[in-house]
């Protein structure tokens, strides 16, 4: 199938290429998120949200459950040792999948309080895991769990160490959704989907963050807010917003939007080359090809 | 005798909505703040009950002091717990989410009857779920810990406000919306032994183009105490006190325009504490009317 791409700059052609197909990777999703492609076995996690399910599958294959219920698990990510890492959302926590199956906890409480519902989640290279704690997980229809209940006065960035402790990156955002790295890791990128904004952060060597900095504000009046951030190994910033995937350079101006059809929710890179887009929707997944690969997965 | 109403909370942000006597203060929500207050009578002051309520407007307890909200901003009923947790109850109705709860009242037994409508405000979320096409009155009860749900009213498209007659074995709903195009009208049904209703009775009708009923409490008589009405047209904004067979026995001019609810409070419940469009809590003292103690 193709799709529509919106040029919006020289050398986005580069970038995302000129023929812009799609391929259905999974049907029958009710709300897909969490995309992220597993380099060891070759295959590709996602979570329905609303399902209450994370899946994973191998391109070309039948999806097969890897947790059900999920307690409407959101984002995923690999650790350095290829172990599943899930922003709990409904279940408010943030766990991982360890080498014989079973589930550690990995954060709940910040300051003694319960914390919101854990939104997406990103690892850097010296293994502490970075998530954002959005509020949605408690409120929106069809996602959430148990408690209801906000404890927190804030929205927050926050990051566990490795040696367990979780600490408050940045109380900046309304709506905190997706984050990523710079491919050095100078860079942190945080988007707001109530602001419908991407905010950079300086990284320091201890994993803190200093001041944050407008990157984009977005003002197209298309469905669609904020969510999945990803970047390329070039530095290009790729997040779903309205009507598509906006694709930034490392600046943050537009250099195209990927018009994938439906309500794209997340992207994550994968394939062999990196160079796989994988999109999900409400509805399915897809999966499209691109010229820059994104920043490897661990 | 006229009821004269001070300003004693407020004005918060937006409407005030949901009100309720809990025995010594009153609950109120401040529905886009996503705050349940607590006004003191014996203070005068003002607290938060609850922070972070999803736009909880209807607040109702039950015979055990059990807090429940209609989470206008969530599409469910909500259980405020008393550790500060607070829990979802049933949100599917043969499968699908129902719509967007803005009243409630608890029965003798612990069921939970509460008005489905749609509301102008769009839930959380993204919009995976579609409304039902009808706003109806439906009921939760337990099962086992979990909760089941089961519609009541089938002729009813939005309901805004309901209560339960003294021996509730009546139901009485405040149907229509006119900002969403629905005539309003205060109508009663028979409940019959299997806990359903049948056809309705209309008590009395709201002219069209006319705010009908946001809010309804009971006297101690059995008499309906109802919040309607706007400057915009029609009678204006009134708190009229209706007999159980509809006959209009009172009315007193609203101090504000668009009163939202009512609930009798203070220590011989003859107080009547009113929400309203402008975001206060009001109260007339001295009515000459009792509330229900809760039973």
């Amino acid at each position: 199938m193709q799709f529509e791409v919106d040029m919006m700059a020289p050398g986005a052609g580069r970038i995302i290429g000129t023929e812009h197909r799609l391929e259905v990777i999974a049907e029958d999703v009710v709300f897909g998120e969490g995309p992220v492609w597993d380099k060891r076995s070759g295959q590709f996690y996602f979570t329905d949200i609303c399902g209450d399910t994370i899946w994973k599958c191998r391109p070309g294959s039948r999806p097969q459950v890897v947790l059900q219920p999920s307690s409407h698990a959101n984002g995923m990510c690999m650790d350095r040792e290829g172990r599943l890492l899930v922003a709990g959302w409904g279940g408010r926590t943030v766990f991982r999948f360890e080498k014989d199956g079973s589930r550690a906890t990995l954060a709940s409480h910040y300051e003694g309080k319960k914390i919101n519902s854990p939104n997406d989640i990103v690892v850097r290279s010296d293994g502490q895991i970075y998530f954002t704690d959005s509020p949605g997980g408690m409120l929106n229809v069809g996602m959430v769990g148990d408690d209801l209940q906000k404890y927190l006065d804030i929205q927050g960035v926050f990051r566990i160490t490795t040696g367990g402790e979780l600490i408050l990156v940045t109380d900046d955002f309304v709506y905190p959704n997706g984050l990523c790295f710079s491919p050095d890791e100078k860079l942190l990128y945080v988007n707001c989907s109530r602001e419908r904004l991407i905010r950079v952060y300086d990284v320091h060597p201890d994993g803190g963050v200093g001041p944050g900095r407008l990157f984009y504000q977005y003002t197209n009046p298309d469905r669609g807010n904020p969510d999945g951030l990803k970047c390329d190994v070039e530095g290009n910033v790729y997040c779903t917003g309205p009507g598509g995937i906006w694709v930034h350079d490392p600046q943050g101006k537009v250099l195209a939007r990927m018009k994938v059809p439906g309500h794209p929710t997340n992207l994550g890179f994968g394939g062999d080359d990196w160079r796989s887009i994988f999109v999900t929707c409400v509805g399915n997944v897809v999966r499209t090809r691109t010229n820059i690969p994104g920043v490897a997965g661990w | 005798m006229a009821w004269k109403f001070e300003r004693v909370a407020g004005p918060y942000k937006g409407i005030t909505g949901g009100v309720a006597w809990d025995g010594s203060g009153v609950l109120f929500s401040a529905v886009q703040e996503e705050r349940i207050l607590r006004f003191d009578p014996a203070t005068g002051s003002v607290a938060n009950f609850r922070k972070y309520t999803g736009r909880t407007n209807g607040i109702a307890l039950g015979r055990d002091g059990t807090v429940y909200g209609a989470q206008e901003g969530g599409r469910r009923v909500i259980h405020f717990k008393a550790d500060g947790s607070t829990a979802p109850t049933c949100e599917l109705l043969d499968g699908r989410h129902h719509n967007q709860p803005t009243d409630l009242v608890v029965d003798r037994v612990g069921r939970v009857w509460f008005a489905d409508p749609h509301n102008q405000v769009a839930p959380y979320g993204p919009p995976v779920y579609p409304f039902l096409e009808r706003g109806s009155i439906l009921r939760l009860e337990r099962a086992g810990r979990a909760w089941e749900l089961r519609r009541i009213t089938d002729d009813t498209s939005e309901p805004r406000a309901l209560l339960l007659s003294p021996d509730e074995r009546t139901l009485i709903v405040a149907e229509g919306n006119v900002e969403l195009g629905a005539d309003c009208d205060l109508r009663s049904y028979a409940i019959a032994e299997d806990g359903g209703v049948d056809d309705c009775t209309v008590l009395y009708e709201f002219d069209p183009g006319e705010r009908g009923i946001e809010g309804l409490c009971l006297d101690s008589a059995g008499n309906i105490i109802a919040c309607a009405g706007w400057k915009k047209n029609g009678a204006g904004p009134l708190i009229y006190v209706y007999a159980p067979d509809g006959e209009l026995l009172e009315s007193h001019v609203a101090p504000c325009d668009l009163p939202m609810r009512c609930a009798f409070g203070d220590a011989g419940l003859d107080s009547l504490y009113l929400t309203a469009g402008d975001g206060s809590l009001y109260r007339a003292r001295g009515t000459g009317r009792r509330g229900v103690a809760r039973r």
